[in-house]
């Protein structure tokens, strides 16, 4: 069962991982308000369609009042053959390298917690690592420093540090919650001054 | 989570019972019997066949219950439906372990079969191997319960190796290439479907095991995974383990569920707590062996920094590139007293650089002088020492001086020897005086990060 995306950002929350200001929006008005000043993300969720991006079901960089309507009606629009569903809006996140910290249950071994260069490309060059929950801080650098993108990754000392911690916290969360059977966040962008966690998904 | 089982009993016994022996030189019982007289065990040994009849002029009972010694060993070769009797007349005659050879139990579906015997074995705390594997091989105690002719199958020296395989086709057949390489065996242990004795109780023995100082493994699936991700963090800490699993694709894992009716988990979940705990990762069988020799002889690296030193330039040039593309081994800088010195003992023609190419014509003499000075460099981790025994200066005579080099040296040391016959004869010869050899750069440099990994690993967790 795929948990609520405020529900899994209160989990976040209590293991001290940030994930970006969010908000369900009911219409396009509550959608232009949350924005303010700034760039909009708009996001369809549903049970029935896990893969977000493939499906077009995210819509970047929404910028004035116009794209922000044209965007969650073509968003309702496809809502409808997902029902139930819920339209969340974000704020635009800028820069950084994108990242993915997952989770799942090996039926043998238990929670395993996995490292991987954001986006299309822990898929197609298979460039991840894992480990078995619960980690230890050696354990996480060990992680990054398996990953054929290192060098992408931890483009300053600062970034290392920044998803050696999250890699520790998200174990922790895996561990102790017995309850969470897979864990996504994808992508977690990681930027100089920063992360944020851009997109939770769990389930239970 | 149960206790561990000792498995001493099976492989230093005081006596050995072999159940189920033939008069029949084909069969598994005539077999065995057969190779521990090959071995020249030297402890009581007992025959029982139901017939009670005399073999190879030797004594039979026809059960277990009529020897009147008390058996540290029974090793049971006989058709599958008679095992839970026999094993059970071994729990009352207090026999302390037992190899069940034979097969015909889970891994052909008859699993009620094999949990009765299980049962047995746990009421009567013996420590049984098996069924369906091949047993165990000690060359000290010169325990040998393999079925398998010592002429078709020759077994290794005496050495620190001790190799751990589920399947028998597999670990026979490494057990046999063994025999053929420098390092020798500490402890073969093949144990089939593990129907009591696993792969935790076996890392525990040979964990505590002075007589083994590498472990090589070749697992199928794990059993009781918590127990395993337990021993496997001690075990590490204490000596290096080397480890093939397979099932590495989707094909080979469903293939493994019908052979060892073992589970073949997620390839990647296995691979993820061996990197974790630090086990060496071996990616086929020949990189076994290339880990295997390694850790068998060398000493930990203080780091990464390797040396070279050729007396051909090509072969020296493939060995840098292998170095040098390896990620985590660098070719060292010489110190400048260690350039000095070399500039007073090499030759002109002799460019002193890494890596140091001391020419065609280079002999043990020169070989000696180079190594010497190149030995207490702290610059230098690692030394890669290639010798290439097609030169007119290389002989028998630069074999023993390196095997001479090597027994005061602090540092690992490593040698490169490509060719045929006489390259061969040097090769074992060098190699049983514990220096080892590899035939490509490929396979020295990946030993030689192996070992440096493993150190790292260490220091580390």
């Amino acid at each position: 069962m795929l948990l609520d995306y405020f529900e899994g950002k209160k989990v976040l929350d209590r293991y001290g991982i940030r994930s970006i200001e969010s908000k369900y929006v009911e219409s396009s008005e509550d959608a232009v308000k949350f924005a303010g000043e700034e760039k909009l993300v708009l996001k369809l969720i549903s049970e029935k369609q896990l893969h977000k991006s493939k499906a077009g079901l995210v819509k970047l960089d929404l910028s004035d009042h116009e794209s922000i309507v044209k965007a969650y009606k073509e968003l309702e629009a496809k809502g409808r053959a997902l029902h139930p569903y819920r339209i969340i809006a974000q704020k635009m996140v800028r820069g950084g390298v994108e990242i993915i910290i997952g989770g799942n249950e090996d039926p043998q071994f238990g929670k395993m917690v996995l490292l991987g260069l954001g986006g299309i490309y822990v898929e197609a060059f298979k460039d991840f690592a894992l480990r078995l929950c619960p980690i230890t801080s050696q354990d996480a650098l060990d992680m990054i420093d398996q990953l054929k993108s290192r060098k992408v990754v931890t483009y300053d000392g600062e970034a290392t540090v920044r998803i050696r911690d999250l890699l520790v916290r998200t174990s922790k969360l895996l561990y102790e919650n017995r309850d969470i059977k897979e864990l996504d966040l994808n992508p977690v962008v990681v930027r100089s001054d920063g992360y944020d966690v851009v997109d939770i998904r769990i389930l239970k | 989570m149960r206790d561990p089982i000792d498995l001493k009993p099976m492989l230093k016994p005081k006596s050995v019972a072999i159940i189920g022996v033939s008069r029949n030189p084909d069969k598994v019982g005539h077999i065995i019997l057969q190779n521990y007289l090959n071995a020249g065990y030297s402890g009581r040994l007992y025959l029982v066949n139901k017939s009670g009849e005399e073999i190879l002029g030797m004594e039979t009972y026809k059960s277990i219950l009529e020897i009147k010694d008390r058996i540290d060993l029974a090793v049971i070769s006989i058709p599958a439906q008679f095992v839970p009797e026999v094993l059970e007349e071994c729990g009352k005659a207090k026999v302390k372990s037992a190899v069940v050879v034979s097969g015909g139990f889970a891994e052909i579906g008859e699993k009620a079969l094999q949990d009765e015997i299980t049962t047995i074995a746990e009421k009567y705390k013996i420590a049984m191997l098996g069924p369906n594997c091949l047993g165990v091989v000690d060359p000290r105690s010169r325990v040998d319960t393999l079925f398998l002719p010592t002429y078709k199958l020759s077994r290794p020296e005496i050495g620190g190796v001790s190799f751990v395989a589920q399947s028998g086709a597999v670990g026979s057949t490494i057990l046999d290439l063994i025999s053929g390489e420098g390092f020798g065996l500490s402890k073969f242990i093949s144990y089939g479907n593990a129907a009591y004795v696993d792969e935790v109780d076996i890392l525990n023995y040979l964990m505590n095991d002075e007589e083994t100082r590498v472990i090589v493994m070749y697992i199928e699936g794990i059993k009781r995974a918590r127990e395993f991700v337990e021993i496997a963090k001690k075990v590490t800490k204490k000596k290096p383990v080397i480890v093939l699993k397979a099932g590495k694709t989707a094909e080979g894992s469903a293939a493994a569920h019908s052979h060892t009716a073992a589970l073949a988990g997620s390839y990647q979940a296995h691979e993820a707590i061996f990197r974790q705990f630090g086990f060496i990762i071996a990616n086929d069988i020949s990189e076994l062996f290339f880990y295997a020799k390694v850790f068998a002889s060398e000493p930990e690296p203080n780091g990464g920094r390797v040396a070279v030193i050729t007396n051909g330039g090509g072969v020296g040039v493939l060995t840098v590139d292998a170095v040098s593309s390896s990620g985590m081994l660098s070719l060292a800088q010489f110190s400048k007293e260690s350039s000095n010195a070399l500039k007073k003992v090499m030759p002109t023609l002799v460019n002193i650089r890494n890596p140091l190419d001391l020419a065609g014509d280079a002999d043990d003499k020169r070989y000696s002088q180079a190594l010497s000075v190149l030995s207490s460099d702290n610059g230098i981790d690692m030394l890669i020492v290639i010798a290439l025994f097609q030169t007119p200066g290389a002989d028998s005579r630069l074999a023993t001086e390196l095997i001479r080099l090597k027994e005061n040296m602090q540092k690992p040391m490593l040698v490169l020897s490509i060719g045929a016959e006489f390259t061969k004869m040097h090769k074992i010869m060098m190699e049983s005086a514990g220096l080892p050899v590899y035939d490509s750069p490929a396979s020295i440099a990946l030993a030689l990060e192996a070992l440096l990994k493993y150190s790292i690993y260490k220091k580390k967790h």
